[in-house]
């Protein structure tokens, strides 16, 4: 990620441009594939304001990153609520009043109790942190983080201080939470921007991030001891992945060129009760330097590895492990221009600079049962090197392994600079809608209506939604992965807190199925047991207890009208 | 319009078909498949021009015919390479499946594909009807060994041939049940969420019972008590198992099945991005409008009857064995009617899932399948099919007959089955889901599990008792 506060910088963009263009020159073989999508092109229709959402992310340069929403119930309806991050604006609550299948509605609320300084904050993401099975929330903020404990019907209250969690006084843009083997309350990654405070800011003084461990055997989580995870290379987003499929996770981070020195992509391998240890070169990792700003995760390939897509500044990189990598090993290719999703400049008006990307999430947005990549884009600010009309992308997966632009024909094409985002369905109805927080500008509300335009619409493929409940600590489960069986082929999704660009989200887990009219389920719980086969139909909201003989169906509540 | 026209021999049986398809009946409908559009008439093609059915008035008898005409064209014609017969890289699987690689013979009569034509099956005693053993089918997923190329049970399982006649009512029915607990379901979660309290409620459609579920005011289902219907509440009216939701969704899958020829609205781009995913060379081919005429013309098969023609003796003999046939307990699951509110067949089925068009993805025909059929003092129409649509267990360990497969299909176990519905059956020997009962009173003796105490009560009549209901069965038919 770039930002242009300071004049210089002109050499670096002149490069990336360079770069750029010479992909473009080389682009040809890959836009002679310009089959046409044949799959449903999902019609998103922009509601923000008729729902009740009126937000902006803003602020000076602290907050040309940064911009993140969370995604999640706080009031056990079964309804994802939102909340969003405002810069130097108050963070904002928004209850989920929308009637099931219909118009989106929301109420505003306020996200925490008077006297909260809930300004500085650049991303939210929802985890259970105490195992009360009352979301909580983590804030990160340019100063002191937050870490807000849910109570019922949406109300937050600090705990930074209950659960001994030294917020810092970092620029800090992200964050992720997985539960380590035997412990009963998360660990936390928070990353660190620039240092703002130290000689020669902002170039070559990144903060190190940091890792929260809790403290064993403790009724009430205690982070008294984080740990410095150094070097820190400017990141804009982390993610606990267990890329090996041993059980263990690791930790991805990604950072931006622009502002280190000697920097690259992170994975840092946690072991329990040892020290972090960063993968090296010896261990087949290859120093990957990017203008990194937000990640995602799936397997597209059908390895049953997570792929991983880094957005950056220009070229989109979709990262999967090498088909030659030992056990063990991550050694990752990069992907992206063979399955065209590099999504490097923008898709539609005249422009022919590079695009910016920030948020990445893939998901299965027309129910086809193949996975599509929404990425946020946006200017930084005004950076003259870079296109400023930088609509978002959403990319149809096609049967043939590629990708194909369809967020023009969506209609998500707006001249907004996009930051965070979360793919989710807001009105209970089997499609995912789109919400993105855009600097300087509202957030984008998108209603997913079907296929067609929004003024004739049919329904898509079968979905089926899918969240899990244990007992224990970690009562939703994060770390678990959901493998669902659809003739000879399975889809899978990896329940993760972190990624993207200062957003997240958790509840119910979407997969498309297509023509499919029954799953399925098998699920890997963070432990690494796996679950006996749960057969459900499509179409169905289904929780899985773990022990539990079969899954349990959940229907939405019925229609309410949103506050007048 | 109406009567019954001898047609060519087909496996050397003579075949009735319906003349009220057309004027000119079969004859009329060989011409038309030989008659495509752009064809020549000694074109070795068969499957003939699509109709357009948006152009139709289904009000006006003339169009009606013309699209029902058109199904049983599809129903009768001989599908041929040049249609696009065969599926050389695509299994029979419903969820459109490669095949890793082209099987060694195109057409075999065990995983298929295993028929030229829809009538090749289902013409016993006229096209539309049942299908004796040599016209079994053998059922898999099409998933794991789809080729299979043996009769071990481990790999598919034996199905005999069932007939279509009323299966447009069948429909109905399904449609209206699955409607009624579905509106049970919703109806115990609201109460469920105003009370905060768990609210169990009975599942009961037209008299049948469907067990109970439970709703608890956090949105859940407690599914557990559910009887003989998917967890979906979704009544599946076709197939032996119970397990095909439409008319629609069974042709989809039986034409890729067993002819290989399919369906735009499953196989085609939007679901697979390919126009010829079966790599057969033939792109299309079959249009969303041939699809909806062959549900047409297979919704319209009148419902099987009774004999009228019968002599005094068998008369009064069939009536004492219906009366015997409640008594001891068979209409219990094979329900002499159920009622059904409205006779206007309408296609696409509102309960289909993507894969089969749904209503506002195609133009929707409807028809009115009332003729006929008696009212009961509610005025609601009486459709005599003498079945429950819903799954018993029918086999347990003291006899296993009807529990010889060892596939489960769908979620539904291997040994429980949808009741079989008694019209037509005195036309449709043999009998079991099998066809490897060659009499009634073979498979009535053969019932087991759920039906244990109905068939020990009949076993426990004397002989000339048990004629009297055999007399009853052999008046079910297709007329």
């Amino acid at each position: 990620m770039t930002i242009e506060r300071v004049g210089g910088s002109r050499l670096a963009a002149a490069l990336i441009a360079t770069v750029v263009a010479a992909l473009c020159a080389i682009t040809p073989a890959i836009a002679n594939d310009d089959a046409p999508i044949t799959a449903d092109i999902p019609a998103l229709h922009e509601e923000a304001a008729s729902a009740g959402i009126d937000h902006v992310y803003d602020g000076p340069w602290e907050y040309f990153v940064g911009g993140g929403v969370a995604a999640f119930d706080c009031n056990a309806d079964g309804r994802p609520d939102l909340a969003f991050a405002g810069g130097e604006r108050p963070a904002a609550l928004y209850v989920n009043r929308s009637p099931t299948g219909g118009a989106l509605a929301f109420e505003h609320r306020p996200l925490g109790p008077d006297g909260t300084d809930l300004t500085a904050v650049t991303g939210l993401w929802p985890v259970d942190i105490d195992g009360d099975r009352i979301i909580d929330l983590a804030l990160t903020r340019v100063g002191r983080n937050l870490l807000l404990r849910g109570g019922p019907d949406c109300t937050f209250t600090p705990a930074n201080k209950a659960w001994s969690f030294d917020g810092g006084r970092a620029w800090s843009t992200g964050f992720a939470a997985t539960w380590e083997a035997g412990n009963a309350h998360p660990t936390l990654a928070v990353g660190n921007y620039v240092d703002r405070s130290a000689p020669g800011a902002p170039w070559g003084t990144c903060h190190d991030n940091r890792l929260h461990r809790p403290a064993q055997a403790t009724e009430t989580p205690d982070y008294s001891e984080p740990t410095t995870l150094s070097p820190g290379y400017c990141s804009l987003s982390l993610m606990f992945t267990d890329w090996a499929n041993r059980g263990e996770p690791a930790l991805r981070i990604s950072n931006d060129r622009h502002y280190y020195r000697g920097g690259q992509e992170q994975l840092w391998r946690l072991t329990p009760d040892r020290p972090p240890r960063l993968y090296r070169a010896a261990d087949g990792w290859r120093p990957l330097k990017i203008w990194g700003m937000g990640i995602a995760a799936a397997d597209i390939d059908g390895d049953n590895h997570p792929d991983y897509a880094l957005t950056s500044m220009g070229d989109t990189r979709i990262q999967t492990l090498d088909e030659d990598a030992e056990e063990g090993r991550p050694v990752y290719t990069d992907i992206a221009f063979e399955i065209g999703a590099t999504a490097h400049r923008p898709y539609a008006g005249e422009e022919i600079r590079p695009s910016t990307g920030w948020h990445a999430e893939f998901d299965d947005l027309n129910n086809d049962s193949l996975i599509d990549l929404f990425i946020a884009k946006g200017n930084v600010e005004a950076m003259p090197d870079f296109a400023a009309y930088d609509p978002d992308n959403l990319l149809i997966g096609g049967w043939d392994n590629r990708f194909r632009e369809a967020g023009d024909r969506a209609g998500i094409a707006l001249d907004r600079r996009g930051r965070g985002a979360s793919v989710v369905d807001l009105n209970l109805d089997g499609m995912l809608d789109l919400v993105v927080v855009n600097r300087s500008a509202p957030v984008s509300l998108f209603r997913n209506l079907g296929v067609g335009t929004p003024d004739a619409t049919r329904p898509m493929g079968n979905f089926l939604a899918v969240r899990l409940e244990q007992q224990g600590g970690n009562p939703f489960a994060v770390g678990s992965r959901i493998a669902a069986r659809i003739g000879t082929r399975v889809l899978t999704r990896d329940i993760t807190v972190g990624g993207g660009h200062g957003s997240g989200e958790l509840g119910f887990v979407h997969f498309g199925l297509g023509t499919a009219e029954r799953a399925e389920l098998r699920i890997r719980w963070p432990d690494g047991d796996w679950s006996h086969p749960y057969r459900v139909f499509a179409n169905q909201f289904v929780i899985v207890e773990r022990g539990a003989p079969d899954a349990t169906y959940w229907y939405p509540p019925p229609d309410e009208r949103p506050p007048r | 319009m109406t009567g019954e026209a001898r047609l060519p021999a087909v496996r050397g049986m003579k075949i009735r078909q319906r003349a009220g398809l057309s004027g000119l009946a079969l004859a009329g409908v060989v011409l038309a498949g030989s008659a495509l559009a752009d064809a020549p008439p000694w074109s070795e093609a068969t499957r003939g021009a699509s109709l357009d059915v948006e152009t139709l008035d289904l009000a006006d008898p003339a169009d009606r015919d013309r699209l029902i005409d058109r199904g049983a064209h599809l129903f009768i014609a001989k599908f041929t390479d040049l249609d696009g017969a065969g599926r050389p890289m695509a299994t029979q699987a419903i969820v459109p499946t490669k095949r890793r690689r082209p099987p060694p013979m195109p057409f075999q009569r065990l995983a298929g594909p295993d028929a030229n034509a829809c009538a090749s099956c289902h013409h016993d005693p006229v096209i539309g009807g049942a299908g004796p053993f040599t016209a079994n089918a053998f059922v898999t997923e099409g998933f794991e060994s789809a080729d299979f190329d043996t009769l071990d049970p481990q790999f598919s399982n034996e199905r005999g041939t069932n007939h279509l006649f009323g299966a447009g009512l069948i429909e109905l029915l399904a449609r209206e049940m699955t409607a009624d607990l579905q509106a049970a379901r919703d109806a115990a979660l609201r109460e469920a969420r105003q009370r905060g309290e768990a609210v169990e409620t009975d599942l009961v459609s037209k008299g049948v019972a469907f067990g109970s579920l439970t709703a608890r005011p956090d949105g859940r289902i407690d599914l557990s008590k559910v009887d003989g219907v998917d967890t979906d509440l979704v009544i599946r009216p076709f197939s032996q198992k119970g397990v095909m939701t439409s008319l629609r969704q069974f042709t989809v899958n039986a034409m890729n099945h067993h002819h290989g020829m399919q369906a735009a609205e499953r196989f085609g781009p939007r679901w697979t991005g390919e126009t010829d995913f079966d790599a057969d060379g033939v792109s299309g081919e079959l249009t969303d409008d041939d699809i909806t005429a062959l549900v047409a013309w297979q919704a319209t098969r009148p419902p099987p009857g009774r004999r009228r023609d019968l002599p005094p003796d068998w008369q009064a003999l069939a009536q004492a064995g219906e009366d015997r046939f409640s008594a001891i307990g068979c209409a219990a699951c094979h329900v002499p009617a159920l009622p059904l509110d409205t006779a206007l067949f309408t296609d696409p089925n509102p309960f289909d899932t993507a894969g089969t068009l749904r209503p506002g993805e195609t133009t929707q025909i409807a028809l009115d399948l009332s003729a006929g059929l008696a009212r009961d003092d509610r005025g609601r129409l009486l459709v005599p099919l003498f079945g429950d649509l819903k799954r018993h267990r029918i086999a347990d360990d003291q006899r296993d007959r009807l529990g010889n497969e060892l596939l489960s299909q769908r979620f539904v176990d291997r040994d429980v089955f949808q009741t079989t519905e008694l019209w037509g059956v005195g036309s449709t020997a043999p009998y079991g889901h099998r066809g490897d009962l060659t009499t009634l009173d073979a498979a009535i003796r053969a019932h087991a599990g759920s039906a244990r105490d109905a068939r020990q009560a009949y076993e426990a009549l004397d002989e000339p008792d048990r004629q009297s209901i055999i007399a009853f069965l052999k008046t079910l038919v297709i007329e």
